[in-house]
């Protein structure tokens, strides 16, 4: 599945997206941990990041598989 | 509710046509976000912004959508700007129509609060007012600093577009208009047609008139406006382009009709009205022309039927552009040896010519001193320029002498170099609302120069749309060494029969090289470090000002 970064997230990943197996099992914990393996420097962001999937923000709930866009969303600053 | 959700790296027209789904609003309310001058407490030049446009637009809908089941309102339209945003101008603009003003405010407001807690907008950076020597300073803490005097392609262009400001509009007449650019939304002021007007030479009759045959009681030609109310059996000549004399009619063609004295018998029966009914073409109030369009002769014929005629577009631009270069000769004469004909003059001065420029150019002696006094002569002239170009010569290193004599002119230089080839020399200051190049004297630096750059920023000064970027595919083999600078590679484009655009890349050794400036029509983008592209390969290219009207 494909993980996009924006803003300062993509500043401490050095990257806009990165490709990563589905969680299993399929929920947003799972998917975190697999981030933060990948990139530790999200640890510090993840207290104020949501996740959304297919443009639309996560729940707890929420499963994630292969052909999903995901996306971490930092706080946000429109407007 | 209707809902209209854009985002825009372009800037967002001063005036927006309400909405006004099926008249029943009694309340058009609108508020806009202008970036301030100042973040955390010190002076910006702009804004960047960034977003992750799929779901930012999804989310803006479904706010709207859940805050109007409280606030019910008819119609909204949120406009976001995203990219570098100068000081003063809007970053986001809402406009919602309800049935009375109450709703409007109250969804409004929340919105607003919402937009900014759940909207994956992200304010990027500051851009620091107090630029130095092509240095962007950060002030919002949250950007990678970029340092490094070289400025790549889109950081360049971004600056650019960031400094140069859109110039006041003037009104001209529609015969001076051509060329220039639209400076507001030009919305129909009245219905088009602005009556019911017949297709066809024939006759009126109501519509659901069953009768054979009709007794003619007028006759209309093209210019006459003649209301009356028809009765059952009664028909009215009227030619095409004619304005019905009332509603709910219809017109036989004449082909179809017997016609004896003052009587008519209709002999074929049509299924269509041949009516153009009021307001077809064009609704009241509905937007005709957006601002920063380039008027062309179908627009000026547009805004002719609306009466527009005296519409605010840009001003011409005044440009100072002085050649340097010991080493040139004009080029009716033949050079000595050491020596070569200038070619710059020219090149500018055609170019200029699609941004309906007034040129006035000249020639620099190649010492400091020496030009100094010979722009003092005509100090004045430079001083109202909206635009100063100089192209630099090949025998002094332009940075030795444009960029002193920019700053002597008083000129903060924002960059002198950029991560390009061929133009790495490329100078840009600003001067308040002035702006001036130092051009890179090869004449194929030039023109990369002058296609990317002084393009944008003309068309930013003229409240138009810059340069962009297409996507096309190579005709050939792109034969190249891997170079650490991003390339703007010469190209001729072709059309392919299917439609598709096709790049032949041209030939270049050097920026000294002019041959291959007749044949491009395009310049092919290739990324820093690249190499040869193969054939079919997909590729950014950049289409010249001559072509596609841009």
């Amino acid at each position: 599945m494909r993980v996009l970064f924006f803003a300062q997230l993509k500043d401490v990943t050095g990257c806009d997206a990165v490709e990563l197996p589905p969680p299993s099992p399929p929920n947003g914990d799972r998917l975190w941990a697999a981030l933060l393996e990948k990139f530790p420097g999200l640890a510090a962001h993840r207290p104020n990041v949501r996740l959304a999937r297919n443009w639309e923000y996560a729940g707890p709930e929420t499963q994630f598989t292969s052909t999903d866009e995901v996306a971490l969303i930092p706080p946000v600053s429109g407007g | 509710m209707q809902i209209e959700v854009q985002l825009t790296s372009s800037p967002i027209a001063e005036k927006i046509c309400p909405l006004r789904p099926g008249g029943t609003a009694g309340a058009w309310v609108e508020f806009r976000g202008i970036v301030r001058g100042e973040e955390d407490g010190r002076p910006i030049s702009a804004l960047e912004y960034e977003a992750y446009p799929e779901m930012a637009e999804r989310e803006i809908r479904r706010l709207l959508m859940e805050i109007s089941a409280k606030h019910p309102c008819i119609a909204a339209k949120v406009v976001h700007r995203v990219g570098v945003i100068p000081v003063g101008e809007t970053a986001v603009y809402v406009g919602v129509a309800s049935p009375h003003r109450g709703e409007a405010f109250a969804l409004l407001a929340e919105f607003m609060d919402r937009l900014k807690q759940d909207v994956p907008i992200w304010k990027r950076g500051a851009r620091s007012a107090e630029h130095r020597l092509g240095t962007n300073q950060n002030i919002a803490g949250n950007m990678p600093s970029r340092c490094s005097a070289l400025q790549s392609l889109d950081e360049a262009t971004a600056e650019i577009r960031a400094r140069c400001q859109p110039l006041p509009g003037v009104r001209v007449p529609l015969t001076e208009a051509l060329g220039r650019v639209l400076r507001e939304t030009v919305c129909a002021p009245e219905d088009l047609p602005p009556f019911d007007r017949s297709t066809r030479d024939g006759y009126a009759i109501l519509a659901d008139d069953p009768a054979e045959t009709f007794s003619v009681v007028d006759t209309l030609h093209a210019a006459d406006w003649k209301p009356r109310q028809l009765k059952p059996g009664e028909a009215v000549r009227v030619a095409t382009g004619s304005a019905l004399p009332g509603s709910g009619l219809r017109v036989v063609m004449q082909e179809n009709v017997e016609r004896t004295g003052d009587r008519i018998r209709i002999a074929r029966r049509e299924t269509a009205a041949n009516i153009s009914f009021r307001g077809e073409d064009v609704r009241a109030g509905a937007p005709l022309l957006p601002a920063g369009v380039k008027l062309n002769a179908g627009a000026l014929a547009l805004l002719a039927t609306m009466g527009n005629v005296n519409p605010l577009v840009s001003p011409h631009l005044r440009v100072v552009h002085y050649t340097t270069g010991d080493e040139l000769v004009p080029p009716d004469q033949t050079p000595k040896p050491g020596q070569i004909r200038e070619s710059n003059s020219i090149l500018i001065r055609s170019l200029l010519q699609d941004f309906l420029c007034d040129v006035e150019q000249g020639h620099l002696p190649e010492n400091f001193e020496l030009a100094k006094s010979a722009i003092e002569n005509r100090r004045s002239k430079i001083e109202n320029a909206d635009l100063l170009l100089i192209s630099g010569g090949a025998s002094v290193g332009e940075k030795d002498f444009t960029r002193p004599l920019l700053e002597w002119l008083g000129f903060e230089i924002v960059f002198s170099q950029i991560n390009l080839r061929p133009g790495r020399p490329l100078i840009f200051g600003v001067k308040g609302a002035r702006v001036a190049f130092g051009l890179p004297g090869n004449p194929l630096s030039h023109f990369v120069c002058f296609h990317f750059a002084v393009a944008t920023a003309l068309a930013q000064l003229s409240g138009g749309t810059a340069p962009i970027f297409l996507r096309g595919q190579l005709a050939e083999k792109l034969d190249d060494q891997p170079c650490p600078r991003e390339t703007l590679w010469p190209a001729k484009l072709e059309w392919e029969p299917g439609g598709s655009v096709r790049l032949h890349p041209l030939a270049w050794a050097n920026s000294g090289n002019v041959a291959s400036l007749a044949a491009a029509n395009a310049l092919v983008r290739v990324p820093a470090n690249q190499g040869s592209l193969e054939k079919f390969t997909g590729v950014d290219f950049l289409p010249l000002t001559a072509m596609l009207g841009m």
